[in-house]
């Protein structure tokens, strides 16, 4: 039939096809655009969501936050009800890997920010929220589009802010012992080698449970890098992790193991486990998630007492002294029946009350630029939210996770036991990445996806 | 004489095609028996494991050949998970020792058996993950076992248990062999006290002492079970130790990759590194190795039931 048709039937036929595509594209872009609470599609039958979550470790109080947020909604729409699974660190990603593999479980689940978010996304196990809320509503969350952005789109939304990483400081310990708190990388082994002469922790970790490792190297190793499209660069084999702004930061942090700034029990401690020796005045400092700082300094008596600052530059790069930034975030997964409730939620989770409601309730930040910021009275959390808002890329989410695991937790363990060299590390890294790209037949693809 | 010769038929001979007979007979009615349970195993692991097997072929749906198994074949994780397992393998020699040792003890004892019985088979009734996260808490560098060692003057002695990378897969053992020797100890236990007194008792008038009775009349005589509970805990080392290391070591494998094992490998391959299809293939081979040791098993058992007629 198409081959009879005549010269003008097919202009006919070509000019129908565009207005068709036109108003098509009208009609998406004005559902993105008008329907940012998704109130049009919203069904009327009775509808259990799931909701699959991690977080009150980083910031307690997230737990009541979440449970109050589930019975307002209910409220406002009683054929919605919440079920909700607090998830362990260890338990988060191989929860979500079965729930995908089964394709059922939750309908909103939890995420860390970046690669973390992206992975699922990559592999069709969430919907981009961004089909969802519009591109305005999703201007406001902190964050979204340097980690969670991809080819145009927003895999996940951002819920709170993860300062990533602060160092507390216990300033009452340091005038104890004639110091005060350093500015600089050298000041920093200066007080190591002060304190741990008296047999005192100066940072006080733990790296049993391996992601402190990660941390470390966020900390230290953006510090030496422009830009996270440098680390994507080593990702896809562009570059190389042994290549000097990429492994500089191992013998930074073989420097720091060698003045004695970690407790010596560092391998066989978790990470919570150390950081109670903060708490107890044990230990000058430690690192700690972001949304779980200002507690941290209640408990170490106060802003009179502790303090929270950015680890001090060993590097000269533009990163050098800034905290990175990075949000926890939640995503609608594909197997979903009511996406556009899950969306409507979670950006529920945005509204004013909410949001005050979430500083009340954790005291960390909602990662919304909508948040009134003049609540924040003490000056710690205030510097720390300021820091977190200018902050520098938080690596660890620009990696792939198995790097992580396979490279980055193994050789920080090993560099604090001595057993093996910066050099080293960062050679085995780099190998592992190799390794990576095998077994991983499209790490290079959507990395360079990514990276655009 | 010729003609004699071909007439006559051997003992052997003239009961050969009977003996055909009822031996098929005997497999015939064997496999009858065996069927209800063979049906249950193939609905349960069947699908499972032709599933296994093809997905260790395939990537993103598509046939693959080999190419998975030359991925984890070169992979040099899959290498120290592997050489880890073979070594876990040298602590079954010093479970079995344990066990039979702690099963003579127990058999002599006297008084308060029952006491000690339980007190010895009770690590094996707790769950693994309590009595990893128990061990772990011990063998810190400044845990219950160090301190122990530093107030009674042992300071050179005290280690980073699990922290260090050169013993931790050594200190896991000893938690694994704790826990799994009182299996073998019942087991043991259960056969020596089974066996006829009066063997024990002739022996005693013979003159036997404690080591001579135990090692030439009670060990051969339990020689099956014995063999039994070694290649149980064989196929443990290789297959069954991922709740010990991943409680122990966070699901890591740590410290570095001094407590990876082909198990954990798996399993990160599969929830962590979403590459279900290496995770398979690393499953593949571990089936296969253990299969070794079922084989292995039952080729000794056979030989050892052949050679108990014989006698």
């Amino acid at each position: 039939m198409r081959k009879g048709m005549t010269m003008k039937s097919k202009k006919l036929f070509g000019v129908g096809a565009v207005v068709l595509a036109l108003l098509l594209a009208g009609c998406a872009s004005s559902k993105s655009d008008s329907e940012s609470s998704a109130v049009k599609d919203f069904p009327t039958e009775d509808v259990a969501m799931n909701i699959s979550w991690w977080g009150d470790q980083e910031a307690p109080g997230a737990k009541k936050w979440l449970n109050d947020t589930m019975a307002l909604y209910t409220k406002a729409h009683p054929n919605i009800t919440f079920t909700e699974v607090l998830q362990t660190t260890e338990g988060l990603m191989p929860a979500f890997a079965a729930a995908a593999a089964a394709k059922a479980g939750p309908d909103i689940q939890y995420f860390w920010g970046g690669i973390y978010a992206q992975q699922p996304g990559w592999d069709g196990n969430i919907v981009p929220i961004s089909d969802y809320l519009s591109a305005e509503e999703l201007s406001h969350y902190t964050n979204a589009q340097v980690e969670e952005g991809f080819q145009g789109k927003i895999w996940t939304a951002p819920w709170y802010v993860n300062p990533s990483f602060p160092l507390l400081v216990r300033k009452d310990i340091l005038a104890a012992n004639n110091l005060t708190t350093p500015k600089t990388w050298d000041e920093l082994l200066k007080v190591c080698d002060v304190l741990s002469a008296k047999k005192i922790t100066t940072i006080a970790g733990g790296v049993k449970d391996g992601w402190f490792g990660a941390w470390i190297y966020s900390m230290l190793g953006a510090q030496s890098i422009s830009s996270q499209k440098e680390v994507i660069s080593a990702v896809v084999g562009d570059t190389k992790f042994t290549d000097p702004n990429m492994a500089g930061w191992w013998t930074a942090l073989a420097d720091s193991k060698k003045h004695k700034c970690w407790n010596d029990d560092i391998n066989s401690l978790e990470l919570y486990q150390a950081q109670q020796r903060f708490v107890e005045g044990k230990a000058a400092m430690t690192v700690t998630a972001g949304p779980d700082a200002p507690n941290f300094v209640k408990k170490a008596g106060g802003d009179d007492k502790a303090e929270i600052i950015a680890i001090p530059a060993w590097s000269d790069g533009p990163y050098a002294g800034k905290m990175g930034t990075s949000s926890q975030t939640l995503g609608v997964t594909s197997w979903s029946k009511y996406p556009q409730v899950a969306a409507d939620f979670i950006a529920f989770g945005h509204t004013t009350e909410r949001l005050n409601a979430w500083f009340a309730d954790t005291g960390s930040l909602p990662a919304d630029d909508r948040f009134d910021l003049t609540q924040v009275t003490s000056p710690s959390t205030a510097a720390l939210f300021a820091a977190a808002l200018d902050g520098a890329p938080y690596l660890e989410n620009f990696i792939p996770a198995q790097l992580d695991t396979d490279a980055i937790f193994k050789n920080v363990q090993l560099i604090l036991k001595g057993t093996i060299t910066p050099e080293q590390a960062a050679a085995d890294t780099q190998a592992t990445m190799e390794k990576i790209r095998k077994s991983d037949r499209k790490v290079v693809d959507n990395f360079t996806a990514w990276s655009k | 004489m010729k003609l004699k010769q071909d007439t006559r038929k051997s003992p052997t001979n003239a009961g050969a095609p009977k003996g055909r007979q009822r031996s098929r007979r005997d497999a015939k009615e064997a496999l009858l028996w065996i069927l209800p349970a063979g049906l249950v195993i193939a609905f349960v692991f069947g699908y499972s494991i032709i599933s296994l097997f093809t997905q260790a072929f395939r990537y993103d749906g598509k046939w693959i050949g080999f190419e998975n198994f030359s991925i984890v074949l070169t992979d040099s994780l899959f290498h120290t998970a592997i050489a880890h397992n073979t070594l876990l393998l040298l602590v079954v020699p010093i479970l079995v020792a344990c066990a039979f040792l702690l099963a003579v003890l127990l058999f002599e004892t006297r008084r308060g058996m029952r006491f000690y019985r339980a007190s010895v088979f009770l690590p094996y009734v707790l769950p693994i993950p309590v009595i990893a996260v128990v061990f772990g808490q011990i063998y810190q560098l400044h845990g219950a076992l160090n301190v122990f060692l530093e107030s009674v003057g042992l300071n050179p002695l005290a280690q980073d248990w699990l922290g260090d990378p050169k013993i931790a897969l050594g200190t896991m053992s000893t938690v694994i062999i704790w826990k799994e020797v009182g299996f073998g100890v019942i087991l043991l236990l259960a056969h020596i006290i089974s066996l006829p007194q009066e063997v024990f008792e002739a022996a005693r008038i013979d003159g036997a002492g404690f080591f001579r009775m135990h090692w030439s009349v009670t060990r051969p005589q339990i020689m099956n079970t014995i063999i039994f509970y070694t290649v149980i805990e064989a196929i443990t080392m290789v297959s069954w130790v991922f709740n010990y290391v991943f409680v122990m070591s966070n699901g890591l494998g740590g410290p570095g990759s001094s407590t990876m094992v082909s198990e954990l490998y798996i399993y990160r391959a599969a929830f962590q590194n979403r590459a279900p299809e290496l995770a398979a293939t690393a499953a593949v081979l571990l089936f296969l190795a253990t299969l070794l040791f079922v084989v292995a098993f039952f080729r000794i058992q056979r030989k050892s039931i052949s050679g108990t007629f014989a006698k």
